[in-house]
């Protein structure tokens, strides 16, 4: 798409009757909309098939797995009593045996280019069907009920994150903006690096003082142990265990995030066009709500959009750290397992969502941001 | 009178009556001493230290070996640990060659060269720097805290003086090789046909192997060869090991690992599997020579060929001097591992498994001093893999879970590895005359007997279609005759005293089933036919030779086989309605199996690949619901499982109450898991990670039984002599043998000997140490004796096996023998 910068920001295209430009107009819509399609759908395709081949080092990893289950079964065999009576190559023979079950069961016993095919088919189509290896927690192998299972803990926790983060961020980046050069805007820029360090690197602190040191907050896990029966009860436990991991979010992205919003505001503060709203003795406030906040719309919207589908993803390291039984942890543990149904569903879904959002935003920027033009009539622009 | 003087009275009144609730509670209560037991899941082993340091968990149930986090337990006022010893780490050789494919030398060709890595490895440095202290140097397959090695100690020892460390020994024995090898060292480095002589160190990652393969590699640089060095994970490795050709020369050296689960007390089929072509089914062993000898020996020792212990301990010792010539692998240490808890934990842990791999946490585990209360233990994972009973998940940290809702017939020695009947009377066990069987508790009577010819009514084979067992007389006409026969008489009032979880008692039909799905699930005409059960199936019959029950009030059971261990306790069949993975109530099964004709939920994870299908599980996720309606539909029509058969054992009562009970108990707990064990899985948390149990009411025992092995007995030993002695001059050594500071039973002590290793390194005396008092023993050098010891510093090695535990322990102590 290209965008192109109307004159000034705020100001209505002048309205038009149906005409024949109009019709044009929609057909380059349509035109644009679907050259996007095509391109963005080329894209997941040929990322998810990437991925299975990552995922699978072009097919190598089905020798180690192989290899694997011939020595896993092999140190089985010559260690179980119950085949102690059988010669040598008996036992070789029931290694085979039990191999070649395991083998077929996984399906290496084809050729890994059509399996590799038939992986990306079936993530395309959404058809996730079950994974080779893991399972869910409560023993599902269907690939949906694994990536269900462990949504609602992920969300949870970076939806909380992320929300108390993004509003915060925006407030205090607004205020902030107001206010350049005060104490307070000098301290959040000198403390805008410490969000050079991961979430995790802060929750290890964060345990270490409030569970290790002061006991007053759980280490990690989702809820007490035993669960509380009481729903109520329940809830309670959940919020007491999600402060530590949220906090550590919080924490280590939160001053990074409100430099970025109040350098922002203060770029468009100091556009011409502020400047002759200023003239013109506008208040303060429709100076902020028309001439700052609404030209930012497309840029906050896209930065809230993308965090949340970076949401599906989790977060690998800090749910190890916390013990969260979340999308990340999963992950983690299908990428070991070399789980290949788990791993193209999780990125099948995070492309679509991803590829579901760019066309959408761009949709999003025509409406809010008057300024965007889509197709030749930007070209001409 | 005084109330000042009465004041404390009834306080004194009160604690009384505490003390003595406390003792009468402990001695009559039964089950298990906690009432709840809380799992919960803690992938990491620092943060699992902290969180037990604080007291937010009481024992973490895994087994660790990092040495920092060894250091920090043994520092912390409030923990304390228990080790075991179930891991090994070697270096494998690659022994094709002398030259690869593409020409390339491989020096591990040469026996004698591998051979001579024995002493180039400095094994104490390897414990003492790589794994920090918490291993023991290694140079044989056989754990050295196993039974095998405890009964040959004095021959491992003088073994092990002869290939102690000797670098300058070692280097000089590869030198002369390589050169007969036409290689030549052009400014100290190795050369063959011009180009440096490389050797591809495969180097596992994933622990202290990492380091231990950069030790090696450095050590052979130092020596003049150039490595390279791959560092790989298990799955990267096994490519390049175990599953590549070893002519193409993908690696010279792997550090390879292994562990045992449990306590083998006869590892003879270790130099089968580490030292013979049929020892794996990888082109690696079969690239093994081994000589004629030792393939002789190896194949008496795996098939008991031979007839009295004696013969076999010849055979074992020659077996250890052939594998150290042979050295296509060399054995560095036995690791041990810690499972941390809290002071005040008590429990009994396996000395190859720990506390997770033990079958007796469950009954011994308690608050030192305290009956009740509840215990929140830590594990790595929970839940892993779906559980049922027959193929349900394999992890060490589910099973931990599972057997404390389970039991079984007999109960191992979790320090010995022997049987003890825990839910039989007594046992008889016939071996035919001249096989190499002993036995060491009462509860068996061994008799040897010419033949033992199986009754023609005995059953041998099931027929899924006529729903029958097929008799010994119908599949063997002319007759059939077996090496073993097990009679076991379960006690009278089983069926009163044992009730399962949901409050059936456990009936002759829970036995019965047992002796059915295993041959069901390995026929194809079967509606639970399952492929992957077909190996192991066959495996068995081909030495299952029939059973038979004779009487079901009490309950007798015959099982006639070719297979029988070198214990009688051991040989010994116990059915028990108890799979691999679980507690097998007929009731269960029956739901299990009708789910598994539907193909709506299968039992192993192969049929639920193939099948596309979920893999059952007792306890959680979706395939509850699918055993609910399986459930249902069994309560409506009240059937019985291979109902033809199985309908002369099941009546239709007891049909009825079972489906009124599991439907109850799934009502009120959410699951389908019930056992007889000294716990009750109360609640299962999946997402949570978390599980909890319940102290079983209906618990039959009490809680003391199995006290006994609540602390390993090991041996201390202390070695007090003269520290000169004179050549030819009698010398007199005492041996004082205790445990927890008090003289160690002699009846409990299998045996004290000695050797006297010259300064030379090399034994020249050895023998028994005689008994003198209860702790005490001694040993006489004559002057005989000292007058064969060289001048110089001598060591006496005394070696003491107990009865109660497998690790034997051996002290030296040195003397300077003058002129």
């Amino acid at each position: 798409m290209a965008i192109s910068e109307a004159p000034r920001p705020g100001v209505e295209s002048p309205a038009m009757g149906r005409t024949r430009s109009d019709v044009s107009g929609f057909v380059r819509v349509l035109q644009y909309s679907a050259v996007k399609l095509v391109s963005i759908a080329v894209a997941v395709v040929i990322a998810v098939y990437l991925t299975i081949l990552v995922a699978n080092m072009g097919g190598y990893v089905d020798q180690m797995r192989i290899a694997t289950i011939k020595e896993n079964v092999g140190m089985w065999v010559y260690q179980a009593e119950e085949f102690r009576h059988l010669s040598g190559a008996e036992k070789r023979e029931l290694i085979d045996q039990f191999a070649q079950v395991q083998i077929q069961a996984l399906r290496l016993d084809q050729p890994f280019p059509i399996r590799s095919l038939r992986y990306l088919w079936n993530g395309l189509t959404l058809n996730l069907g079950y994974a080779e290896g893991i399972t869910s927690d409560s023993g599902s192998r269907q690939v949906q009920h694994i990536l269900l299972e462990r949504l609602g803990p992920t969300l949870l926790l970076q939806a909380s994150a992320s929300i108390l983060v993004f509003v915060t961020a925006l407030f205090m980046g607004l205020a902030l903006s107001r206010g350049y050069g005060s104490f307070l805007d000098r301290l959040v820029v000198a403390l805008a690096p410490t969000s050079s360090a991961p979430a995790w690197f802060y929750g290890v602190f964060l345990i270490l003082i409030f569970a290790a040191l002061l006991g007053w907050l759980p280490f990690g896990g989702m809820v007490d142990a035993p669960p509380p029966p009481n729903k109520f009860q329940y809830f309670l436990s959940v919020l007491k265990h999600l402060i530590l991991p949220v906090a550590a979010v919080f924490t280590s992205t939160i001053f990074a995030s409100i430099f970025s919003q109040r350098t922002f505001f203060l770029i468009y503060s100091s556009e011409d066009y502020v400047e002759m709203a200023k003239a013109k003795g506008l208040s303060d406030r429709a100076i902020e709500r028309r001439y700052i906040l609404r030209p930012t719309l497309p840029t906050i919207i896209t930065s809230i959009a993308l965090s949340f589908i970076t949401l599906w993803v989790g977060n690998v390291t800090l749910e190890q750290i916390f013990n969260w039984p979340g999308l990340g942890q999963l992950f983690w543990l299908a990428s070991r397992a070399v789980d290949t149904p788990v791993i193209v569903a999780n990125t099948i879904i995070y492309a679509y969502l991803l590829a579901i959002t760019v066309f959408l935003l761009d949709i999003v920027y025509a409406i809010v941001d008057p300024r965007v033009k889509v197709g030749a009539e930007a070209q001409s622009n | 009178m005084s109330l000042k003087k009465w004041r404390w009275t009834p306080v004194f009144a009160l604690a009384l009556v505490l003390a003595l609730s406390l003792t009468v509670g402990a001695q009559t209560r039964t089950g298990a001493w906690l009432d709840e037991v809380v799992f919960v899941r803690e992938p990491n082993q620092a943060q699992a230290i902290t969180r037990l340091e604080v007291g937010d968990i009481h024992l973490y149930a895994d087994t660790l070996s990092n040495a920092a986090l060894f250091q920090r337990v043994e520092a912390s006022p409030f923990l304390t640990y228990n080790l075991s010893f179930g891991s090994y780490t070697e270096l494998t050789f690659n022994p094709y060659g002398p030259e690869f494919q593409d020409g390339r030398l491989n020096p591990f060709s040469v026996p004698r060269i591998r051979e001579a890595m024995n002493m180039l490895v400095d094994r104490d440095y390897v414990v003492n720097e790589i794994y920090g202290g918490l291993a023991v140097p290694k140079l044989f397959a056989t754990n050295s805290a196993f039974p095998d090695y405890a009964r040959y100690a004095a021959a491992a020892t003088a073994l092990e003086l002869q290939y102690a460390y000797d670098p300058v020994k070692a280097e000089q024995i590869i030198s002369e090789e390589m050169e007969k090898l036409g290689a030549a060292k052009v400014n100290g480095v190795w050369h063959y046909k011009g180009q440096p002589v490389e050797i591809i160190v495969l180097i596992r990652i994933e622990d202290e192997r990492l380091a231990l393969g950069d030790y090696v590699a450095t050590l052979l640089e130092d020596i003049g060869f150039v490595t390279q060095r791959l560092y790989r994970t298990a799955a990267e490795a096994s490519p390049l090991w175990i599953a590549a050709d070893p002519s193409l020369g993908l690696m010279h050296i792997y550090t390879g690992g292994w562990i045992s689960t449990a306590i083998a007390r006869d590892t003879s089929y270790n130099f089968t599997q580490f030292y013979m072509p049929q020892g794996q089914a990888s082109p690696l062993w079969e690239a093994l020579t081994p000589p004629e000898e030792f393939v002789e020996i190896a194949r008496r020792l795996e098939h008991n060929v031979f007839s009295t212990l004696e013969e076999r301990e010849e055979l074992f010792v020659k077996g250890w001097e052939y594998a150290l010539k042979d050295s296509n692998r060399i054995w560095i240490v036995d690791r041990q591992s810690f499972t941390p808890r809290r002071y005040g934990v008590q429990v009994a842990a396996d000395m190859a498994a720990s506390v997770q791999g033990s079958w007796l946490w469950a009954p011994t585990l308690r608050w030192e001093g305290q009956v009740g209360g509840s215990m929140t233990i830590a594990l790595p994972n929970t839940l892993v893999e779906p559980w049922n009973p027959i193929a349900g998940s394999n992890w060490v940290f589910d099973s931990m879970v599972q057997r404390g809702t389970a039991e079984d017939a007999v109960v191992l020695d979790p320090y010995t590895g022997l049987a003890y009947p825990r839910r039989i009377e007594r046992a008889e066990l016939y071996i035919q005359e001249g096989l190499p069987v002993g036995k060491t508790l009462d509860w068996v009577d061994l008799y040897f007997v010419d033949e033992i010819v199986v009754p023609e009514d005995t059953w041998y084979e099931w027929d899924p279609v006529e729903q029958r067992f097929i008799t010994v007389g119908e599949k063997f006409p002319e007759g059939l005759t077996a090496l073993r026969k097990s009679v076991v008489y379960y006690p009278e009032d089983l069926f009163d005293t044992v009730k399962w979880h949901d409050g059936s008692p456990i009936s002759v039909g829970d036995f019965v089933i047992g002796m059915i799905y295993g041959h069901e699930r390995a026929k194809e005409e079967s509606a639970i036919y399952d492929q992957s059960a077909v190996p192991a199936y066959q495996s068995g019959m081909s030495v299952f030779k029939g059973v038979r029950i004779t009487s079901t009030q009490p309950l007798v059971i015959e099982v006639y086989s070719d297979a029988y261990a070198l214990d009688a306790e051991l040989s010994v069949s116990t059915y028990w309605p108890q799979d691999t993975y679980g507690p097998t109530p007929w009731h269960t099964l029956a739901v299990m199996f009708s789910a598994e004709a539907s193909q709506e939920a299968v039992m192993s994870a192969a049929k639920a690949s193939l099948l596309n299908t979920d893999w059952l599980s007792l306890v959680s996720g979706p395939t509850l619901d699918v055993l609910k309606r399986h459930l249902d539909n069994l309560r409506a029509s009240n059937s019985i499982p291979f109902g033809n058969f199985l309908s002369q054992y099941i009546s239709a009562e007891e049909a009825a109450e079972r489906y009124a009970n599991l439907t109850r108990w799934y009502q009120e707990k959410g699951h389908f898991w019930i056992g007889t064990g000294p716990f009750y899985l109360d609640s299962v948390h999946p997402v949570e990670g978390t599980l909890v149990l319940k102290r079983y009411e209906g618990y039959p025992d009490r809680a003391d039984r199995w006290d006994i092995f609540a602390e390993p007995m090991y041996a201390d030993l202390e070695v007090e002599g003269p520290a000169r002695v004179r050549q030819g001059q009698t010398a007199r050594f005492d041996l004082w043998v205790t445990f927890d500071g008090e003289p160690y039973a002699s009846d409990l002590i299998s045996d004290v000997s000695f050797l006297v290793v010259s300064s030379a390194g090399e034994v020249t005396v050895s023998g028994k140490a005689e008994y003198v008092a209860e702790g005490l023993y001694e040993v006489v050098l004559s002057g005989d004796d000292t007058a064969a010891l060289p001048v110089g510093a001598s060591q006496i090695v005394g070696i003491v096996v107990p009865i109660p535990v497998a690790k034997p322990t051996m002290v030296p102590a040195s003397f300077v023998v003058t002129p």
